[in-house]
C-alpha cells in the first residue's frame, strides 16, 4: 500500500577508508563485499583509499567496482598522516567526478575516513560511518581517538556498528543519539567456508577433494583424535596467554586431542617456548601466518575451533569456523555472545580454568555425538549473508537521503519534543554544524569549530579556483541491470520492512 | 510472556534462543516508572551527566494529542507501528487506544521481544534501541577506592621527605657559595650520617637474617605487599606473581654479583665524565653498598645476600668498603675537571638549569614502596641522574677543588644513598619514619631560615614556620585530592578488554 514512496533511486556512494586490498583483513573484506553487493542491487559504489605499494591510481575490481588509490603519506600500520585539510582538493574532485551523494567511512582509526566525512559535510553530502572495533575509555590513546571520533561523528548522518555491544560503545564514545546508530553485522561468504563433507556445488572451488565430498561425516568414536583449531594473530588482546596456559592442561587430560595453531605475532615465541618446555611438538602443529584463502583449508582439518580472545567487536572468524562445521569454544567478551546460537558454541569466562573446562565439555559433547556439526553450514548461511548486509545498508542510505520518512526511519516517540527529532536530520547550514561541533568540549569544541570554518573557506576557495563546470563527469561502468532482479529486490525489501 | 505487555504472542523462533539475561524473567517494571517511552533514558549524556536531560518528558495527555493526528493517516500509523512498536506502555487508557489503532494484521505479524542477538532475523529496524537492555552492562566507577584523609597524609610523608632533602641540599650549596658554611664540614656531617646509616642497615640485615631463614618467601611477601600498597593501582594482571618473583630474584642476583666484582665500577668510570652520573646510581660508597642503587629490590637482593653464609657477608662488607674508597678517590681525581666543566656557561643559565633539573628530580622520583615488580616500572635512574647533573652543573660555580669534591660527594650521599635508606627505614619501622620526616622538615625549615635571615633566630623561626607550612600543605593537598574524587567517572562495560585470569604460568 505504500509502494509509491519506494521509488527506487540509485544511490551514488563512496566508501572511504585507509584499509583496503591488497592489505588483508576484516575491514578490507567488509568494504569489498558490501560494495559488490550494493552494486548488485543497482547502486553505484566507488572506493577511496590511499596508495599502497604497487597499487596507485584508479583500479577496477570485479563487477566494475572502481577504487581510487590516493597518494598519501602512510605513517603507522597503513594509517595515513592526519592532516586535516590536505585531502580536500582531490577528494572534492573525485566526489564531483563520480557524482557521489553519500560518503561512507569505515573504521575509527582511519584518518582518511574522518577527513572524508568532514569534507563531505562541508560539501553538503550525506555521510555514514561504520565502526568495526571496540575502544575503552581509560588509556590515553583511547581518549584521543574518542575525542577525534566525537569530532567526526557530531555531524555524521548515521552510524553503523557491527554488534550491539559495539553500538553501546560507540554511542558512549561519541555521545550519539542511539537511534542514529544501526546495528548491521558482518557476514561471511558461506560458499568459501564449506565443510569438508558438504555436497559439491557446480561452482565448487575445491578441486582436490571431490572423492570424499560425497561422504557423510563419520561419527566420532571415543578414541578418535579430536583436532582443535586456533586461527588468530598471536597478540595479547587475542588471548594468547590464555591459550598458552590452557593447552598443556587440555592435552594432559585428553590424550587423543591435537592442536593446530595458525597465525603469527609477538606471542608466538611464548607459545613455542611452552611447547618445548612441555615437549608437545608432536601434538601441537604450528603453521605460522596463513593467507585468508587458506583459512578454510585449515579449519576443515579440525573439529573444534577455540577462540580465547579478550576483546572482539564481532568475531567474524568464529562465524567462519561455524560455517566450516566446527564446534566453537569462545570467551564471553565484547560482541561475541550475540554472534552465534547456543547450540554451536560453548562459552567460557576469560579465565584459564574456565577455558579448560569449556573445551573439555566441548570435547565430550563431540564424542557423545550430541552436536550436529554437519548442519552448521546451512544454518550459518541463512543467518549471515552479504546480500542481507547490503540490503540493510541500503535502508540506511535511503533513510538519510530522505527516501524513507524520518518518522519511519527513526521510529516515533510520542513523548518527544519536536526539536530532538529534527536534530537527527542533519542540515548543512554552517551555523547549525558549528553548533553541533561546539558542544564537543570546552577547548575541543572551539578547536573543532575553527577546523570546520577553515574547511568551509577552503571549500569556497576551491570552488572559485577549480570550478565545478571544469571537472569532467566520469562514465559509469556499463552494466546490464535487468528488470527482473530489480523488481525482485524491490519485493524482498518491501517484505522485510513492512 | 515477554516483557512487552501489549505485544501479541511472539512467533516462536526457529531455534531455541538464549535471551538476554536481563530479560530472562520477563520483567515488568511498574507502569508509573515507564509512563512514557522516553528516549532520554537512552541518551548517552545519561552516562555522563545525570542532570542533563536534553529532551523533555511531557505527560500522557500530550502523548494522546500527538498520537491523534497520526491516526488520521492510517498508512503512516501502520508503517510506524510496523517499524517500531512503542517500547513501553503509555498508561492504561492510552494502551487501549493504542490497540485499536495498531491491532491490524501488520501488527499481528510482529514478533515478540527484541533480543540482543545478531544471528536472529528480527523484525525490528536496525536502529532499534531497546530501552531495557541498552547499556545495562554499563558500570560506572567499578573499582574506585575512596581515599581516607589520614592514610593519605601518611603516604604524603614520603614526598615531604624527598622535598626536604632537596631543600637541605640547596641550602647547603647556597651556604657554601656564600662562604657561610665550610664545605668540608658539610661533607663530614654528611659522611658521618651515611656511615651511621650503613651501620644501622648492616644491623637490620643481621637481625633480619637471624629471624628469617627462607629468603624466597620473603621476596614473595614483599611482592605481594607492593601490589596492594603501591599508589599506582595499575598492576599488570598478566604478570603473575610467581613470574615476578623469579624476575626479581634474577634481578637481585645479577646486581649483587655486579657489585661483588671490583672491576665493575672501574669499567664504568672509564667511559668518561658522563659516567659520573652513573656512579651516583651505583653508590658503592660506605653505607648500603650492596644495595647498589637498585631502588627496585633492596629487599630481595638483601635476602639472597642473607641466605649466603656469614663469611660471604664479611667479604661483601669488605668489597663495599673497597668500592667506596674507589669512588672517593676517583671523585677526588675528577673534581678539577668537574670544576671547569661548565665554567664558560653563564651563571643565569646554570641557575635555571639546576632549578629545572632539581624539579625534574622531585617529579620523577620513585616514591613507591620500592619492592616487587611495581617498583621497577618507573625509571628511577632519571631522577638520580637529574640530581647529580644538577650538582655537577652547580659545582662549577664553586671556587676550589675541595669545594667541588665536597659538593659532589654530598650530592651522591643525599640523592643516591639517602633515598634507599629512607625506603628501608619506612619498611622496618613506621615510627622512626615519622620521626625522620619531622626531623627533616625541621632541619629543612631551619636551613631555609638561616639562608634567608641568618642566625639562630632565623633557624628557629624557619623550622617553626616550615613545620606549620608543611603540615598545612599536606593537609590541604590531601583534602583537595579527596574532594576531587567526586569528579572521577570511569565507564566500563563489555567492550573493555577482559583481564585474563591465569592460574599459573607454563613452568
Amino acid at each position: 500500500m505504500r509502494r509509491g514512496v519506494y521509488a527506487k533511486r540509485i544511490v551514488y556512494s563512496s566508501m572511504v577508508s585507509d584499509f583496503f586490498f591488497p592489505q588483508p583483513g576484516g575491514v578490507e573484506s567488509h568494504i569489498y563485499q558490501l560494495s559488490t553487493k550494493l552494486i548488485d542491487r543497482g547502486h553505484k559504489v566507488i572506493i577511496i583509499t590511499h596508495a599502497y605499494k604497487g597499487r596507485t591510481g584508479v583500479r577496477y575490481l570485479t563487477n566494475g567496482l572502481k577504487v581510487y588509490h590516493v597518494p598519501f603519506l602512510v605513517i603507522y600500520r597503513e594509517t595515513t598522516m592526519p592532516t586535516v585539510f590536505s585531502f580536500f582538493p582531490i577528494f572534492r574532485n573525485i566526489v564531483i567526478r563520480e557524482q557521489i551523494q553519500i560518503v561512507h567511512g569505515h573504521q575509527s582509526l582511519s584518518s582518511f575516513c574522518h577527513e572524508a566525512i568532514l569534507h563531505a559535510r562541508t560539501m553538503g553530502l550525506r555521510t555514514v560511518f561504520t565502526d568495526h572495533s571496540l575502544f575503552g575509555f581509560a588509556d590515553a590513546g583511547s581518549i584521543l581517538t574518542n575525542k577525534l571520533l566525537k569530532f567526526t561523528l557530531s555531524d555524521v548522518d548515521h552510524v553503523i556498528c557491527v554488534s550491539h555491544t559495539c553500538k553501546e560503545n560507540t554511542v558512549l564514545r561519541a555521545s550519539l543519539d542511539p537511534l542514529m546508530v544501526s546495528v548491521i553485522p558482518n557476514a561471511v561468504v558461506a560458499e568459501n567456508f564449506r565443510p569438508l563433507h558438504a555436497t559439491p556445488h557446480a561452482n565448487d572451488r575445491q578441486s582436490g577433494g571431490t572423492s570424499q565430498l560425497q561422504h557423510t561425516p563419520r561419527p566420532i568414536g571415543p578414541n578418535d583424535i579430536i583436532t582443535i583449531v586456533v586461527i588468530s594473530r598471536l597478540f595479547y588482546n587475542k588471548g594468547t596467554d590464555l591459550l598458552i596456559a590452557s593447552i598443556p592442561r587440555i592435552l594432559a587430560s585428553h590424550p587423543n586431542v591435537r592442536f593446530i595453531i595458525a597465525g603469527s605475532g609477538p606471542k608466538a615465541i611464548d607459545l613455542e617456548q611452552m611447547l618445548e618446555r612441555n615437549v608437545l611438538q608432536d601434538k601441537v602443529e604450528m603453521l605460522g601466518a596463513i593467507r585468508h584463502e587458506e583459512v578454510r583449508d585449515v579449519m576443515v582439518r579440525g573439529h573444534i575451533y577455540l577462540h580465547p580472545s579478550l576483546t572482539e567487536a564481532f568475531g567474524t572468524v568464529i562465524v567462519e569456523a561455524a560455517s566450516c562445521g566446527l564446534y566453537v569454544v569462545c570467551t564471553r567478551v565484547g560482541g561475541i555472545p550475540e554472534v552465534l546460537p547456543q547450540h554451536m558454541t560453548t562459552f567460557a569466562k576469560p579465565e584459564e580454568d574456565d577455558i579448560v573446562l569449556a573445551t573439555s565439555k566441548a570435547i565430550s559433547a563431540l564424542r557423545s555425538n550430541k552436536v550436529r556439526t554437519e548442519r552448521f553450514h546451512d544454518q550459518v548461511k541463512v543467518m549471515y549473508s552479504w546480500t542481507d548486509v547490503a540490503r540493510r545498508t541500503e535502508r540506511v542510505y535511503q533513510g538519510i537521503s530522505g527516501d524513507i520518512s524520518p518518522q519511519e526511519f527513526y521510529g516515533y516517540y510520542p513523548g518527544e519534543i519536536q526539536e530532538a527529532g529534527s536534530d537527527r536530520i542533519r542540515n548543512f547550514s554552517l551555523i547549525d554544524r558549528l553548533k553541533r561541533y561546539y558542544g564537543c568540549g570546552v577547548w575541543a569544541g572551539k578547536l573543532f569549530c575553527l577546523c570546520v570554518v577553515i574547511d568551509f573557506l577552503l571549500y569556497i576557495f576551491l570552488e572559485m579556483l577549480f570550478p565545478r563546470a571544469n571537472i569532467d563527469i566520469a562514465r559509469s561502468w556499463p552494466k546490464k541491470l535487468n528488470e527482473a532482479s530489480s523488481t525482485k529486490t524491490e519485493r524482498d525489501r518491501l517484505g522485510s520492512t513492512s | 510472556m515477554p516483557s512487552l505487555p501489549d505485544s501479541p504472542p511472539p512467533v516462536p523462533p526457529p531455534v531455541p534462543v538464549e535471551t538476554h539475561p536481563n530479560r530472562a524473567g520477563g520483567l515488568k517494571p511498574p507502569p508509573e516508572h515507564r509512563a512514557l517511552p522516553d528516549p532520554t533514558r537512552l541518551a548517552p549524556e545519561d552516562a555522563y551527566y545525570s542532570s542533563s536531560l536534553l529532551r523533555g518528558r511531557p505527560g500522557n495527555t500530550n502523548y494522546e494529542e500527538q498520537l491523534r493526528p497520526l491516526s488520521a493517516n492510517t498508512a503512516t500509523a501502520v508503517s510506524v507501528a510496523a517499524l517500531r512498536p512503542p517500547p513501553a506502555v503509555p498508561g492504561a487508557a492510552a494502551r487501549k487506544e493504542n490497540r485499536k489503532l495498531r491491532g491490524t494484521g501488520v501488527r499481528r505479524r510482529r514478533k515478540g521481544a527484541w533480543k540482543k542477538l545478531l544471528w536472529v532475523k528480527q523484525s525490528y529496524p536496525d536502529n532499534y534501541t531497546d530501552t531495557e537492555t541498552f547499556l545495562d552492562h554499563l558500570q560506572r566507577n567499578p573499582r574506585v577506592r575512596p581515599y581516607d584523609f589520614w592514610p593519605l597524609m601518611a603516604d604524603s610523608t614520603v614526598i615531604v621527605q624527598h622535598v626536604c632533602s632537596v631543600v637541605i641540599f640547596v641550602c647547603c650549596f647556597v651556604g657554601i657559595v656564600q662562604g657561610r658554611v665550610s664545605p668540608v664540614s658539610v661533607v663530614c656531617w654528611g659522611s658521618v650520617g651515611t656511615a651511621f646509616g650503613w651501620v644501622l642497615w648492616d644491623w637490620w640485615a643481621f637481625t633480619e637474617h637471624a629471624e628469617d631463614k627462607r629468603p624466597v618467601e620473603r621476596v614473595a611477601e614483599g611482592d605481594d605487599g607492593s601490589s596492594s600498597s603501591s599508589m599506582t593501582s595499575s598492576v599488570n594482571p598478566s604478570n603473575s606473581r610467581p613470574n615476578g618473583q623469579r624476575e626479581s630474584q634474577v634481578h637481585g642476583l645479577g646486581l649483587s654479583m655486579a657489585s661483588n666484582i671490583p672491576g665493575a665500577p672501574l669499567r664504568r668510570r672509564s667511559t668518561g665524565l658522563s659516567a659520573d652520573s652513573f656512579t651516583a646510581q651505583d653508590p658503592a660508597s660506605p653505607p648500603p653498598g650492596y644495595s647498589n642503587g637498585n631502588t627496585g629490590h633492596p629487599q630481595s637482593q638483601w635476602s639472597i645476600y642473607q641466605s649466603s653464609s656469614f663469611l660471604s657477608r664479611n667479604r661483601h662488607r669488605l668489597s663495599t668498603i673497597k668500592s667506596s674508597f674507589l669512588i672517593y678517590f676517583s671523585l677526588l681525581g675528577l673534581s678539577p675537571i668537574l670544576k671547569s666543566l661548565t665554567k664558560s656557561t653563564a651563571s643565569d643559565s646554570i641557575w635555571a638549569m639546576s632549578c629545572w633539573l632539581l624539579i625534574m628530580n622531585i617529579f620523577s622520583f620513585d616514591y613507591g614502596s620500592g619492592e616487587g615488580a611495581g617498583g621497577t616500572k618507573f625509571p628511577a635512574s632519571l631522577s638520580t641522574n637529574a640530581a647529580v647533573m644538577a650538582s655537577t652543573v652547580l659545582a662549577s660555580r664553586l671556587p676550589s677543588t675541595t669545594h667541588v669534591f665536597s659538593l659532589m660527594l654530598f650530592s651522591i650521599e643525599v640523592f643516591g644513598l639517602f633515598p634507599i635508606f629512607r625506603r628501608q627505614l619506612r619498611h622496618i619501622s613506621w615510627t622512626s619514619h615519622i620521626f625522620l620526616t619531622l626531623a627533616l622538615v625541621m632541619v629543612a625549615g631551619g636551613a631555609v631560615g638561616i639562608t634567608l635571615r641568618g642566625g639562630l633566630a632565623g633557624a628557629v623561626v624557619g623550622s617553626f614556620m616550615g613545620s606549620i607550612l608543611t603540615a598545612l600543605a599536606m593537609g590541604g593537598c590531601s583534602w583537595w585530592l579527596i574532594s576531587l574524587q567526586k569528579y572521577k567517572n570511569v565507564v566500563s562495560g563489555p567492550w573493555d578488554p577482559a583481564r585474563p585470569i591465569i592460574r599459573r604460568r607454563w613452568d
